[in-house]
């Protein structure tokens, strides 16, 4: 069964002047379970709209979403989510151990197993000496770490995470990135919105990007980044008393005894056959490709530009 | 549901408004010295201020924590976590309404024990005239809080569809103020006395009669500090009135809430 199922999922706000917004215009996606997806897009894109209404906090003006199989719209079809809001918020009067312990009383977690799992939760996200203040003092990057630390605290199947990395300093990001990996490793589904490409790039199985309320592509992230391959740099070992061509193709630098090429992905072929004809020395070959970024701004772009 | 219930109690308890009403509770140690200056009527003048003080607290405390309890969490984005749960959205509202109605009950109950030893305290020192009906102060104790619980509930059908402050906290003082006289003004348009009113301005005043929740009908400090006889059909009546009504409120802002977008 897929973990979430996202079928002509429209939403529209009531604009200025009796005008309306189309916030997500017929949304079709299917996250299956185990899998790590990131959603892409710019600000205002609809990301959290998405999440918003796979979390039955807002109402679809058309189309349905539905949690492993159930209607996202009923209380029940949560019971089996991690949900990490974006910019969260927790009553701060409660302490984070507190709130752990309400988190966990509402996925019914028995009182041993839920005091093993706070501590689990509160040590892995570094909150174990902060657990017993109020939250009203903690950092923004305190509170969204208890954010991550009360979606993983039931262990459940799916987990819907809503900038996971934002407010983060570079340690919490690569202990949220660690946790991703962990619970891709445990086979769960981590469906997560982010306008930063880099971190899909690091977790994610696919992504989708969307634009202006539309799924502009969809894709796996190893596809995009082999489709994004656009040619070579080689370093060739060349005699200096040679020219600074070689195959045709004109070397970049020179260093002592050292050139190199760069060679488009047409011409590889032809440059490697003239390689192995004079027995010229390779010393590196490395890949140049456009990377997710470059991939996700060209489509942010052209989706703009339509 | 109970667990919305505990922490709703637990964040009245560490709220700075609370606890500054709570010190206004302190001025229970002033009523005997008050009332002593009244020399014929001690008692009945402690049972007055008394009942008054609490009266006051408990309309602080429906006014400010019923106007202000699910606002807060809507415009602080409480309910965004708390509603990413699996919690229904009427469990959630109806949890943190118990919680308010819950705290109003348990503060009567205090500051009823506190009014219990104030009069004992001035009775001891000048005799009442009439004996006091400990059960009828207890029960105009009981009354008055479910009065505030019913306009907490007032106060949580404008929270449900609005989204600032003003429409709870001064739509739960307006309905106060206008629902604790309709009953005088419905026996006055049906008195005699009413007869130069246009009939369009009955209408409306029936109108409003019929609409708005009618706090008079709870109002038990004239028997309690008189020691006048209850009668128990009203009694009945009124407790039948105060559910109905308590559960009409609530259903329609379930509803209202459970279409509310969370932008």
């Amino acid at each position: 069964m897929n973990a979430i199922e996202i079928k002509g999922l429209c939403k529209h706000f009531p604009g200025k002047r009796m005008t309306k917004v189309d916030a997500l215009k017929g949304l079709d996606l299917t996250i299956e379970a185990g899998e790590v997806f990131g959603f892409l897009g710019p600000n205002g894109a609809g990301k959290s709209t998405t999440i918003k209404l796979v979390m039955g906090l807002l109402r679809p003006t058309s189309g349905s979403a539905s949690i492993i199989g159930m209607d996202a719209s009923l209380a029940e079809s949560r019971r089996h989510v991690g949900y990490l809001p974006e910019n969260p918020a927790f009553y701060d009067y409660l302490s984070a151990e507190e709130y752990i312990a309400f988190v966990g009383s509402q996925f019914k977690i028995g009182a041993a197993l839920l005091a093993q799992r706070s501590e689990e939760v509160l040590h892995r996200l570094d909150l174990w000496e902060a657990r017993k203040r109020p939250m009203r003092g903690y950092s923004k990057g305190m509170v969204q770490r208890v954010g991550v630390a009360q979606a993983l605290v039931h262990d459940p199947e799916v987990y819907i995470l809503d900038e996971p990395m934002s407010g983060l300093d570079p340690i919490g990001r690569a202990l949220v990135k660690d946790i991703i990996l962990d619970l891709k490793k445990r086979g769960k589904c981590v469906f997560f919105s982010t306008h930063i490409t880099d971190d899909v790039e690091k977790v994610c199985d696919r992504v989708g990007v969307i634009v202006k309320g539309s799924l502009v592509a969809l894709d796996r992230v190893e596809n995009i980044l082999r489709s994004g391959v656009e040619g070579y740099i080689i370093h060739l070992q060349l005699p200096e008393t040679e020219s600074l061509s070689f195959a045709g193709i004109e070397a970049l630098r020179r260093t002592d005894s050292v050139s190199e090429f760069y060679v488009p992905c047409s011409a590889f072929n032809a440059f490697m056959g003239e390689v192995n004809r004079t027995g010229t020395k390779v010393v590196l070959v490395e890949t140049k490709r456009r990377d997710l970024e470059d991939f996700f701004l060209s489509l942010v772009h052209t989706g703009q530009e339509s | 549901m109970t667990t919305i219930i505990g922490i709703t109690l637990k964040g009245i308890f560490r709220d700075r408004v609370f606890q500054g009403i709570m010190v206004t509770a302190c001025a229970f140690l002033l009523i005997p010295v008050i009332a002593s200056l009244s020399m014929r009527q001690v008692t009945e003048l402690s049972l007055t201020l008394s009942l008054s003080l609490i009266s006051f607290i408990l309309l602080l405390l429906a006014v400010f924590l019923g106007g202000t309890s699910l606002w807060k969490d809507i415009e602080r984005r409480y309910t965004f976590s708390v509603l990413g749960l699996p919690i229904s959205r009427q469990s959630y509202m109806i949890g943190r309404f118990g919680g308010v109605a819950l705290f109003v009950l348990l503060a009567a109950a205090v500051l009823g024990a506190a009014a219990f030893a104030v009069v004992t305290y001035s009775s001891a020192i000048y005799p009442p005239d009439r004996p006091i009906v400990w059960s009828t102060m207890a029960l105009c104790i009981l009354f008055d809080a479910l009065k505030y619980i019913l306009l907490i509930a007032v106060a949580f059908l404008f929270s449900t569809v609005s989204t600032s402050f003003f429409l709870p906290v001064f739509g739960a003082i307006a309905t106060f103020l206008v629902g604790g006289v309709t009953q005088q003004v419905y026996e006055f348009i049906n008195s005699p006395a009413s007869k130069t009113l246009s009939p369009f301005v009955k209408q409306i005043a029936i109108g409003l009669y019929y609409i708005l929740p009618n706090f008079g009908a709870f109002d038990l400090k004239v028997n309690a500090i008189y020691s006048l006889p209850l009668h128990l059909n009203g009694l009945f009546l009124t407790a039948a009135y105060f559910i109905a009504y308590v559960g009409l409120l609530l259903s329609v802002a379930a509803v209202i809430f459970a279409r509310r977008e969370m932008r």
